[in-house]
């Protein structure tokens, strides 16, 4: 069977990294969203929530930036994938993903995609604007808290930006997860891309990415076999 | 436990500032004890606002006359809303009404994150690090709740020399605030109001402005942010996201069951994909 090695080491440890931060940050983010849970806990459980939620939060930043600044040309080609000018191809494949992932996949004929599927590039774009959103606004109600001078009607809609953001990112981390880690059938498999090897086999690539697969398979670089 | 309020009459105050010791001194809260703690601010307001062991503070607007100042005191601290937004930002449900419509904060539950001190209209609430920690905590009065429950007045109430400050049942002290404001009017008070009857639901401090709101600092017809608003429409909102992304992937999930799909191969050499059967 033949393979293409689709993500590299440091992509996926840099994904490893990522994970752990988003979910340490969503647990320790419900204790302080519900009340319910913050009064069965307690307040000690509480405080080690938020210290453990601002170290997540450093990691959380911090993690994608020295991503940039160690491997440049990867986030140079990942931005390149994020503005590729739509086809033909990219908007019927955005029209016929509801009917695919809701009415069944069999019933479905999806076009070839590139490396990044454009129902991929558009819902990336949105998890940036609110990783951007709910990390700026976290600043800001850290800085607050911390007694930096800001006005109480600034920190108040920081607040209110901040849980916005870490409503929808938990939504899309639910989505996210259940197409990533391959609970849906046609994507079973894609766990091994950020957790596994980073390789994916000739038939999956072909069947998820196949213009991409096929430009892979003729210059040959990324391929393995056993 | 009736519902009770504090009733502060500007008109018979004298600012001496009582009240706020028998605050600190029935709370326990530290004093200042070196010199020149407080910058010198050439005003009898001192310290110029509450903080964390403050809770109380005598408020002094100076209006300039053709001679000399006119002063228009204020007794500032908490009003012990209804709708109160510090208890409506509160994460962990550390703030919450007494039956007599107290507003308390819960040391044991405060985690000091500070919405509440975002979101009172009035700036009320302060944070202080603890000490021997690094985690900060939430003060501000409580309406000396371990007093009233004990059918005792606050104590900023029972040291005030001039019955400028009353306590009991809400709808006696309003009916008094009322009936002192027409007194006042009659007086030549034309400005004098009652603040506090229906403001933010109906606050648990009512006051007598006898040179209207604004003279004594109030601010006129106080809300609650939107921004509050929206806080407490998030978390229901979210639950009916979860409900809505679970069923429909649960929907998703029921519909690709059994899908199977061919080998795909490709051959470099003709550029063609080939699609196996369907096992």
């Amino acid at each position: 069977m033949r393979y293409i090695q689709r993500q590299s080491s440091f992509a996926r440890g840099l994904h490893w990294i990522h994970t752990i931060a988003c979910m340490s940050l969503f647990v320790t983010g419900i204790m302080l969203f519900v009340p319910a849970v913050a009064s069965s806990v307690g307040v000690g459980a509480m405080q080690g929530a938020r210290t453990i939620h601002r170290v997540m939060a450093v990691i959380f930043i911090a993690a994608p930036l020295l991503g940039v600044a160690v491997n440049p040309k990867g986030f140079i080609h990942f931005m390149k994938c994020m503005f590729y000018k739509w086809d033909a191809n990219d908007w019927k494949f955005m029209g016929k993903f509801f009917p695919y992932l809701f009415l069944g996949p069999a019933k479905q004929h999806m076009p070839e995609q590139k490396e990044l599927k454009s129902g991929q590039a558009f819902s990336d774009w949105i998890i940036l604007a609110l990783a951007l959103l709910i990390s700026v606004s976290g600043v800001f109600l850290w800085l607050s808290a911390a007694g930096v001078e800001i006005s109480g009607v600034l920190a108040l809609w920081m607040l209110v930006a901040h849980d916005v953001a870490f409503v929808l990112l938990g939504l899309l981390m639910i989505i996210h997860i259940y197409l990533g880690a391959g609970v849906f059938q046609p994507y079973r498999g894609s766990v091994r891309l950020m957790f596994g090897d980073g390789r994916v086999p000739e038939s999956d690539a072909l069947y998820h990415w196949g213009t991409w697969a096929r430009e892979e398979f003729q210059k040959g670089d990324h391929i393995s076999a056993d | 436990m009736a519902e009770t309020a504090i009733l502060y009459d500007a008109s018979k105050c004298t600012a001496c500032k009582g009240c706020q010791i028998a605050c600190k001194q029935w709370n326990q809260l530290p004093a200042p004890l070196t010199a020149d703690e407080y910058e010198f601010t050439k005003s009898y307001q001192a310290p110029l606002d509450v903080d964390p062991d403050t809770w109380l503070i005598m408020t002094f607007a100076e209006v300039p006359m053709d001679i000399g100042v006119e002063w228009n005191f204020m007794r500032h601290a908490c009003f012990h809303c209804t709708d109160a937004a510090c208890a409506m930002a509160c994460p962990v449900g550390a703030i919450s009404h007494k039956d007599n419509g107290a507003v308390v904060i819960d040391q044991d539950k405060c985690i000091g994150c500070q919405y509440c001190v975002s979101n009172c209209p009035f700036s009320i609430p302060r944070a202080k690090i603890m000490g021997g920690t690094d985690y900060a905590k939430t003060f501000k009065c409580w309406q000396c709740f371990d007093r009233t429950s004990n059918d005792k007045a606050p104590a900023c109430v029972t040291t005030c020399p001039t019955n400028a400050l009353e306590y009991g049942d809400r709808a006696e002290i309003v009916a008094k605030a009322k009936a002192r404001v027409d007194v006042l009017k009659d007086q030549g008070f034309a400005k004098a109001e009652v603040y506090g009857v229906d403001e933010l639901g109906g606050m648990h401090t009512i006051i007598v402005a006898h040179r209207g709101l604004e003279a004594h600092g109030l601010i006129r017809d106080p809300k609650v942010s939107a921004a509050t608003s929206l806080l407490d429409l998030a978390k229901p909102l979210s639950v009916v996201g979860v409900g809505v992304v679970g069923a429909a992937l649960g929907l998703s999930f029921a519909m690709g069951l059994g899908y199977k799909r061919g080998e795909h191969t490709y051959d470099e050499k003709t550029d063609t994909v080939t699609i196996g059967e369907v096992e």
